[in-house]
């Protein structure tokens, strides 16, 4: 399968990319120019033609969608730039997928759509997100509602998985222990089970599961075969 | 009352400020050059220092930007301009803010394909046309924002404008038709109405006249904003005489 991961720059892509590539063939993007050995295309995601280029023979495209942080940090309007990312350029990306013939889109949006609900709450897929106005929490919530309209007009097949803290296991062992800690490479194994796993529509909650874990993950747990190894508390 | 009016010299706003201009101070923006007696700023609200500046002072927002067909414009004004505004209102202390947008904001095709008497208060589907998806994502926002602040949003829908006029025969209107003069007259009517009398702070209102096609349903903007239009284009909905 062809697989195309956005914002390679990321940690998450780039591991992504190494473990996907055992079985899959990956071409990936980033806004900026970075340094790789697979097939790489810099692009801002715009509605031109070089969308559609980046997008032709894919069969699945991992949107993580996350913005360099010296490009965030040097934009005059940070909370713009955000908005606009995770909605326009999530746009072209789904609406070039779904001319070019694309199957299946994936989009890494985050646990911190329920930022203001109780710890012990017992939040699952099917509540209803209520993001803050933090425009990154914002924008993955606008990124969401860009995402369910072309699954709902069946253009795509969309997943979407809601992350929690990402954090290598290092981060982990030097800081107190977040209780929606998601290790880096039990997220990895995450996408791999989306990208083999496609869905109509499907959210799914990823977070590291151990004692005192905030997210449920059962869903991911049955529809992608999602096993996270990573325990914090150990 | 001080309002300040976003995309006042575009298709709806210089109707909303002849409307308005007899009991409330005006600042009347827009992207292009505006010629009017009031106050005015040309301003980009995809810009927040802009939009922010244009808010000072002010105490509520309407906003009848808007911009449909080109994809990088259509998110700025819609989709990133309803982020400002509401900014813009956030920090002004505002308590209310009128947002505008085509009935597709909310009811899309995946309604009006199938339903009948469509009202407001459905979730939004939107569809992945470019015009109801940047206005959808922008009444998104404005949604949030009324969870997180003090401030309520009144969501003004509609479609098709006409003269009051306009009564060509027997050639039928669109179901989601209002004259021009009611629509403006629906923008009072948000200014003056109580909060409290609001059943949420972001209600969402459909604003056509009293048709009798039954697509929609104009029936909650009458009961709560007290709408009575006086246009219902009654020759356009009755065949021509033999």
């Amino acid at each position: 399968m062809n697989v195309l991961i956005t914002s390679a720059a990321s940690e998450l892509s780039k591991r992504l990319a190494i473990a996907a590539s055992d079985s899959h063939t990956i071409r990936l993007t980033e806004l900026q120019p970075i340094e790789t050995d697979f097939d790489f295309t810099q692009g801002d995601l715009g509605h031109d033609e070089s969308t559609n280029e980046l997008v032709k023979g894919i069969d699945t495209i991992v949107h993580i969608a996350e913005i360099p942080t010296h490009i965030l940090t040097s934009a005059d309007q940070p909370e713009n730039l955000q908005i606009d990312f995770q909605t326009r350029c999530t746009y072209n990306l789904l609406m070039a997928g779904s001319e070019e013939g694309v199957k299946q889109f994936i989009y890494a949006s985050t646990l911190r759509l329920f930022d203001n609900h109780d710890e012990d709450w017992t939040v699952k897929e099917n509540w209803r997100p209520r993001p803050t106005t933090d425009s990154y929490v914002l924008s993955k919530h606008l990124g969401e509602f860009t995402c369910r309209e072309f699954s709902r007009e069946g253009k795509i097949k969309v997943s979407i998985l809601r992350l929690g803290t990402l954090k290598t296991s290092e981060e982990v062992k030097k800081g107190e222990i977040d209780t929606m800690c998601l290790e880096l490479n039990d997220a990895v194994s995450a996408f791999q089970g989306a990208i083999d796993a496609p869905s109509k529509w499907g959210i799914f909650h990823i977070q590291s599961e151990f004692s005192g874990s905030r997210f449920d993950i059962g869903n991911a747990k049955s529809h992608l075969n999602y096993e996270p190894k990573f325990d914090p508390t150990v | 009352m001080k309002v300040l009016i976003l995309g006042g010299n575009g298709y709806l706003g210089p109707h909303v400020v002849k409307a308005l201009e007899p009991y409330y101070t005006l600042r009347v923006t827009d992207i292009n050059d505006i010629d009017t007696k009031h106050e005015s700023m040309q301003i980009d609200v995809s810009n927040l220092d802009q939009v922010l500046h244009a808010s000072e002072g002010m105490d509520t927002i309407i906003n009848c930007s808007v911009l449909r067909h080109d994809r990088q414009l259509a998110f700025d004004v819609s989709t990133r301009g309803s982020y400002n505004a509401m900014r813009a209102a956030v920090e002004q202390g505002m308590d209310r803010l009128i947002n505008t947008g085509p009935h597709f904001t909310i009811q899309g095709d995946d309604y009006t394909t199938y339903d009948y008497e469509i009202n407001p208060d459905v979730p939004p589907h939107t569809s992945t046309g470019l015009y109801p998806l940047t206005k959808g994502l922008g009444q998104e926002i404005c949604k949030v924002f009324t969870e997180h602040y003090d401030i309520h949003v009144l969501c003004y829908l509609f479609l098709s404008f006409q003269e009051h006029d306009n009564q060509a025969d027997g050639s039928d209107v669109n179901p989601f038709t209002v004259s021009w003069r009611d629509a403006a007259e629906a923008f009072r009517l948000g200014l003056e109405i109580d909060l409290n009398e609001l059943p949420s702070k972001c209600e969402i209102f459909n604003i056509f006249a009293d048709l009798p096609h039954q697509q929609f349903s104009n029936a909650k903007t009458k009961r709560i904003l007290g709408f009575n239009p006086q246009d219902n284009f009654e020759q356009r909905w009755h065949k021509k005489s033999q």
